[in-house]
């Protein structure tokens, strides 16, 4: 880890994908809570003829320009899944099928096309494609340190508008907010955070880093402010563990380890949070199980008392065992809480506190 | 003679070639409370929400004391259905009803401890001020019903619109919300509900609008709930147990 | 034409129909993503099916990989049914985790042997026919197109067979288990046909553009047809189309093959979108401009049966009123006003209108809707 401050490539990598994983993560927690997750898929494949056409129009390879470039194709992308929708009988998942194959496929047209000119220069653009981390300059971190600050700032601005826009977007109409316009600038918003992050994780992974911290955050929190901030803080954990493992083993290409990070802290994040998580939920069902047993054998050594008159007779777990499964356990667990005595090997019947707590 | 709360003339929606609503007129005065019945597809949201200017409608106006709703926003609080939105939405029940202060708070400013203390008695007058902290996803109907209310009253506004506020709720809850109602008629406040139970009409509201597509009729309950109007509205499909003559 | 051209040709036609045909139920389904879910975690299918069998044109390697799409589905059902995630993000945490798995086992452990990223995920159709299928000591032809007709043949004969099961669960699935029929065999079914075309065409076209021609063309045609089979045709047609646009596109510009394929699916998209009878954007604005006038002259005839016979007709009927009361700018009334004369509806009298018989017909009519 010390590698981290001493390997220039390395920190610039590591900053690199932070930056990405906080402004995908921040921003990808309203486009999942708005089901619009696969929109960044979208927006992501959409972007690669941005990319390519920006360099075919100006000849630079500034990373401005083509953020640029991709940032406008991705959000031409959305507006063209927005007007199919509304104006035909094609449905969302078709309408995003369409523009990310084939704006895709527009852009390896490009790409293949620029690559067989005579100068051949295109070889800095198909990083775009599945990413190219070590590839990262310093003045590709500065253009994503600011684009995401940027997105970050302005969603921090209109926090509670767009907390309406997610949630009833019917009452802020009522309000007299504009929920079109706000609309739009989320999506905006959405479309900068994953065009920084294509030079890092490719156009293919980006919509991973979208979902998966977002994914991840909403299991550990109920409430939105919380979630957004785990989110983007997942994100920069994956962005920074993923560029460090990539740096340390060989041939692990950057992206791929980073949206496996990601992945990694959604499964753990699915087991373990909360009261939601699925460890969790097993453990409840096994506790109350148990519980129930116990209850039960109690009951039950009740039921066997009041029907012999020897009141102090005692009864063997076997017999306890066919009226209700298993009880040398539950009968250990009464012991313990002095509901219950052992007279003998296997003799056990209740005690006077046990017999108050049995007829509750 | 003040001016009616709520005037509609003309009003006509149309989806497509399909008519939503036609020529539709009424009045709603002030310190009232009108329930909008008819059957689906009546164009009953549809009203409320061209009151509202959500709806662009093809022809005739909407006035909230005379003047267009944009002017108005301040006076008119609105209450949408329940099912319309995802309440798994992470987010707690005191910031569902902040919602309401939204409006007066504008752009960009944040929820303050005036904003906070609003909401907290407006939670009172609902009955859910221990529930403050919840998540909305662990509320019943009915609760969730109350913190739409809650968010409405927040705005303190003079006209309340409402998109079946009784549907689904519990019958404690059904309870508390009539009382409510009446308590802001007792204000001068005036209610406007889509209302989907017949039955309760005439005991809720002390005026009913008779809607399908046009208007079939409106004013006083007594008066324009009758079997006849019914029968044109419903087309003859409908049992009000208990009515005059039923 | 060249007969490396005209094979090159072949297989892309193929490849396109045999994409059609499944994705067309993907499409009314509403399960165009899977396609690409599918589409993206194949790659890991193939590189563990090549670590098995060791060999990039067995048909073990197809299967295998081809399994692996269908646990794409599995998994994304299980993650959905923990109720802790919604189906689209489901989706998008599994294929690109597979995808990642993927692409790392082949930096790892494949490099330089013949199962390069870009081949898998653009397919590089050019050099098809140099891979040739010898068997029994004849030349079948490419490799490529052998399994791809075969694939063709599998969609055609599963769909055949299953027909009714696919139609009645596509459209009405209620009825369909009511009637025993078991919807969610025929999803397995149609995932694994997805997953196998998708395999079989990740030589020709790559994997991904697979996405493109599943989608695509079914959804032109779907603008096209209300009629099952019309649909699958024309979709199976549309594709053909495109693929050979495309092939040609690329030879023009010199450019990727699959790319262009997948580009001139969507040329063909957006003419369907633009001049679709009935269902396209030009006809949809022709319809509304129509309509807004049929409308408005309807509108008319109403305000004025409304108003009629009561003290306040002289005013509402007066042309010169119709801006107050209708809201519409004067030489929109007057044209409408002229419109519904024509038709009989209406009658002026200087400046104040009345219904004819036939207008009032027509008010009543609209209202009885």
């Amino acid at each position: 880890m010390l590698d981290l401050f001493d390997d220039y490539t390395l920190r610039t990598v590591a900053l690199g994908s932070a930056a990405l994983g906080i402004t995908s993560g921040a921003l990808g927690t309203f486009a999942v809570l708005r089901r619009q997750s696969l929109l960044g898929d979208a927006i992501s494949h959409a972007a690669l003829p941005g990319v390519a056409l920006a360099f075919l129009l100006t000849g630079s390879k500034a990373p401005l320009v083509l953020v640029a470039g991709a940032a406008l194709a991705g959000f031409a992308g959305t507006l063209l899944v927005m007007g199919v929708t509304r104006t035909t009988r094609i449905k969302y998942d078709s309408a995003l099928g369409i523009v990310l194959s084939v704006f895709f496929g527009f852009g390896l047209v490009l790409l293949t096309f620029i690559q067989r000119r005579p100068d051949a220069s295109q070889a800095g653009l198909d990083r775009f494609l599945f990413g190219q981390a070590a590839g990262l300059l310093q003045r590709d971190l500065v253009t994503m340190a600011v684009l995401g600050g940027i997105a970050l700032a302005a969603m921090l601005l209109v926090w509670k508008e767009l907390k309406l826009l997610a949630f009833d977007p019917d009452y802020g109409a009522s309000l007299g907010f504009p929920m079109r316009a706000l609309d739009v600038l989320l999506t905006s918003l959405l479309v900068v955070a994953i065009v920084i992050g294509l030079q890092t994780v490719g156009v293919v992974l980006m919509a991973a880093m979208v979902i998966a911290p977002a994914a991840a955050a909403r299991q550990w929190t109920d409430r939105l402010g919380l979630a957004v901030a785990l989110a983007a803080a997942f994100g920069a954990l994956a962005g920074v563990s993923g560029s460090v493992l990539s740096s340390e083993a060989e041939r692990l290409p950057t992206g791929p380890t980073i949206v496996l990070c990601a992945t990694a802290i959604v499964i753990v994040s699915l087991l373990a949070a909360g009261r939601r998580g699925l460890l969790w939920r097993e453990l409840r069902g096994r506790r109350d199980r148990r519980r129930l047993r116990v209850a039960a054998v109690l009951a039950d050594l009740l039921a066997l008392e009041q029907q012999h008159p020897d009141a102090h007779r005692g009864h063997s777990a076997a017999v306890l065992s066919v009226m209700s499964g298993g009880a040398l356990p539950s009968l250990q667990v009464l012991e313990r809480r002095g509901y219950v005595r052992r007279l003998g090997e296997d003799e056990w019947v209740l005690t006077d506190t046990g017999r108050t707590e049995a007829e509750r | 003679m003040t001016a009616p709360a709520i005037e509609v003339t003309d009003l006509t929606v149309a989806y497509g070639e399909k008519p939503v609503l036609w020529d539709v007129d009424l009045e709603v005065p002030q310190g009232t409370l009108m329930a909008i019945v008819g059957p689906n597809g009546a164009g009953k949201t549809t009203l409320i929400r061209a009151v509202l200017g959500m709806v662009k409608p093809a022809a005739g106006q909407a006035l909230v004391y005379g003047k267009p709703y944009e002017e108005q926003r301040r006076r008119v609080a609105y209450v949408p259905q329940r099912g319309s939105v995802d309440w798994d939405f992470p987010t707690s029940v005191l910031d569902v009803v902040l919602m309401g202060r939204y409006g007066r708070l504008g752009w960009v400013r944040r929820p303050g401890a005036e904003d906070r203390a609003a909401a907290h008695e407006a939670l009172e007058q609902v009955g859910m001020s221990e529930l403050a902290g919840r998540q909305i996803s662990q509320l019943s109907g009915g609760q969730q019903q109350r913190v739409f209310l809650a968010r409405a009253l927040v705005q303190h506004a003079d006209v309340y619109f409402m998109d079946e506020p009784f549907q689904g709720v519990d019958a404690t809850t059904e309870r508390a919300i009539v009382e409510l109602l009446r308590e802001l008629r007792t204000r001068g406040k005036t209610v406007v509900a889509v209302h989907h139970d017949l039955q309760t009409v005439e005991e809720y509201f002390d005026r009913v609008t008779l809607l399908n597509v046009r208007r079939i009729a409106s004013g006083p309950v007594g008066e324009v709930f009758t079997e006849e109007n019914l029968r044109r509205t419903y087309g003859g499909r409908t049992a009000v147990f208990g009515h005059n003559g039923a | 034409m060249t007969s490396g051209q005209i094979e090159i040709q072949l297989i892309a036609v193929v490849v396109a129909v045999a994409c059609a045909l499944p994705g067309t139920f993907l499409v009314l389904r509403r399960l165009a993503l899977v396609s690409d879910a599918i589409s993206h975690s194949i790659l890991l299918g193939i590189v563990l099916g090549f670590f098995v069998v060791g060999n990039v044109n067995s048909p073990l390697l197809l299967v295998g990989a081809a399994l692996v799409g269908l646990a794409t589905v599995v998994l994304v059902q299980l993650l959905q049914r923990t109720g802790l995630v919604r189906e689209d993000a489901a989706i998008g945490l599994v294929f690109p985790a597979l995808f990642s798995i993927g692409v790392i086992l082949i930096a790892r452990y494949a490099d330089g042997v013949h199962l390069d990223i870009d081949a898998v995920l653009l397919g590089e159709l050019a050099f098809a026919p140099f891979d040739r299928l010898e068997l029994l000591g004849w030349d079948w032809g490419p490799n490529a197109l052998v399994v791809m007709s075969v694939i063709l043949g599998l969609n055609v004969a599963a769909i055949a067979l299953f027909w009714k099961e696919l139609k009645l669960s596509t459209f009405d699935p209620a009825l369909a288990i009511a009637l025993g029929f078991a919807p969610a065999a025929v999803q397995y079914a149609l995932m694994s046909l997805v997953s196998l075309t998708a395999v079989g065409a990740f030589d020709a076209v790559g994997s991904i553009l697979v996405v493109a021609l599943m989608i695509a063309p079914p959804a032109a045609a779907y603008l096209l047809t209300d009629n099952l089979v019309r649909l699958l045709l024309l979709a199976a047609g549309i594709g053909a189309g495109s693929a050979l646009a495309g092939y040609w596109l690329a030879f023009a510009l010199d450019a990727s093959i699959a790319g262009a394929m997948a580009t001139m699916t969507g040329v063909a998209f957006g003419l369907a979108w633009l001049f679709a009878p009935g269902r396209g954007l030009l006809a949809a604005a022709r319809r509304r401009a129509r309509q807004k006038l049929e409308f408005a002259q309807t509108m008319l005839t109403i305000h004025l049966a409304n108003h009629e016979g009561k003290p306040e007709a002289a005013e509402e009927s007066r042309i010169d009123h119709l801006d107050r009361h209708l809201r519409w700018a004067p030489d929109f009334a007057q044209r409408i006003v002229r419109l519904a004369e024509r038709r009989g509806l209406v009658r002026a009298s200087g400046q104040v209108l009345e219904l004819t018989q036939a207008g009032r017909e027509l008010a009543a009519d609209a209202l009885a809707r």
